[in-house]
């Protein structure tokens, strides 16, 4: 169908000129028209490949957010609580026993 | 211990030959002396407190105060969202506010507790102990709509290495479970149960396998449910949990894996399931009998978010 209707342009075109027939004739080989279509086809794709990747990570990110972010967080404020008396405790250690008790 | 300890030094084979064959007869099981296991109801209960919290949306206030050493009175302020049960698949959700009123009375031997909700709910349980063995646990709920009360009561026996119990409710519901220790770790149960007004029978197994590490549990029952939960405890604040349930005759399956936190100023439970759903529930302590609540849910599959915070006072 396609070979038809090139075939069908080029003698209309006959009287214009080398160029533009030689133009026509590329931008409406096939090799043209498949590659095109592969572009669009790729392009078609990625922006899905794109989409889901995205989707994939904004999901992977709030999951994250929400099991090891608050975990993150409280761990170290426990390991600094238990360094804070850890401290204490040296500090305290050297003086009398009692302060250390009452505290 | 100490014992143990000097020996190593010269002549230590003997020693430590006869005391690891000591330790040999005693790991030996005495099937008459087998501890008493967990209530049957209760064979996930591990699993449950850490994959299960009570995950709520809004905001909620707890509040907490002990008249004397055996009676306290609570109150309690919830305001948020709450979901709507629909026959589509999207989430309906209507705002909503309410007070509840309770009286606790403990005691070692009785336990009362009464709620009353400001859309008319009132919630009842009583826990009492009749003999050394023999105990009865009761709850009831009145409610304004139709069809929506219900009681129950179960008397509990526990032996010395075997629990059963026996369960009448409303709606002609009646139900017996047994579970018998088998070794010093395993324990197996069964149950059955009939509830007259919908004309449904039923039957189940259990078993349960624990030790100080871990806990494992599997059940199965004649409504097509079978569950499966373990928990492994890393240390004394980390435990790892995780459960599956398949139900036989809907199709359905959910698995689901979380942690359990134990820190000195807070609790966090976190979770992630098969279809989608993760959550995480975090206690902090602000101050002694002041805590903090932060509650999260999010449901990708759905678009379903869920946040909530509290203060729970008192206690």
């Amino acid at each position: 169908m396609f070979f038809n209707r090139g075939g069908g342009s080029i003698p209309a075109d006959d009287g214009d000129g080398i160029l533009s027939r030689v133009t026509s004739s590329i931008t409406e080989s096939p090799i043209v028209y498949q590659g095109r279509r592969a572009a669009s086809d790729a392009a078609f794709v990625a922006k899905k490949l794109l989409k889901s990747t995205g989707r994939a990570a904004w999901i992977a990110g709030t999951t994250f957010l929400i099991l090891v972010v608050p975990l993150i967080i409280e761990m170290d404020r426990d390991a600094q609580l238990s360094e804070f008396e850890m401290q204490q405790a040296s500090l305290l250690g050297s003086g009398p026993a009692p302060p250390a008790g009452t505290k | 211990m100490a014992t143990l300890v000097p020996p190593p030094t010269t002549t230590t084979v003997p020693p430590a030959n006869s005391n690891s064959a000591a330790a040999a007869e005693s790991e030996k099981i005495d099937y008459m002396k087998l501890p008493c296991p967990i209530p049957y109801e209760e064979i996930h209960r591990e699993a449950l407190m850490s994959l299960k919290p009570e995950l709520f949306e809004g905001m909620r206030f707890d509040f907490t105060k002990g008249l004397n050493q055996k009676f306290s009175l609570s109150h309690s302020v919830f305001m948020g969202p709450t979901e709507l049960p629909t026959q589509s698949a999207d989430v309906v959700k209507i705002p909503t506010a309410h007070y509840e009123f309770g009286a606790n009375f403990l005691d070692p031997q009785m336990m009362l507790v009464g709620r009353v909700m400001t859309d008319g709910r009132v919630n009842a349980r009583v826990k009492c102990d009749l003999s050394e063995n023999l105990s009865l646990k009761a709850n009831g709920q009145l409610t304004g709509e139709p069809h929506m009360s219900h009681g129950m009561a179960n008397f509990d026996y526990k032996g010395k290495d075997y629990r059963t119990q026996f369960q009448f409710g409303n709606g002609a519901l009646l139900g017996a479970s047994y579970i018998q220790s088998v070794t010093p770790h395993f324990s197996l149960g069964g149950e059955v149960f009939w509830a007259g007004q919908h004309r449904k029978s039923g039957i189940g197994y259990a078993a349960r396998y624990n030790t100080d590490k871990m806990v494992a549990a599997g059940q199965v029952a004649s409504t097509g449910l079978v569950a499966l939960s373990y928990v492994q405890k890393i240390s004394e604040k980390v435990s790892l949990a995780s459960d599956f349930m398949y139900n036989y005759l809907s199709r359905d399956v959910t698995a689901s894996f979380g942690y359990d936190y134990f820190l000195r100023q807070c609790r966090l439970r976190g979770k992630i399931d098969s279809n989608g759903c993760v959550s995480a529930f975090l206690e902090e302590r602000l101050n002694m009998g002041l805590n903090f609540i932060l509650s999260a849910e999010v449901d990708h599959k759905k678009k379903d978010y869920k946040f909530g915070f509290g203060l729970t006072v008192g206690e």
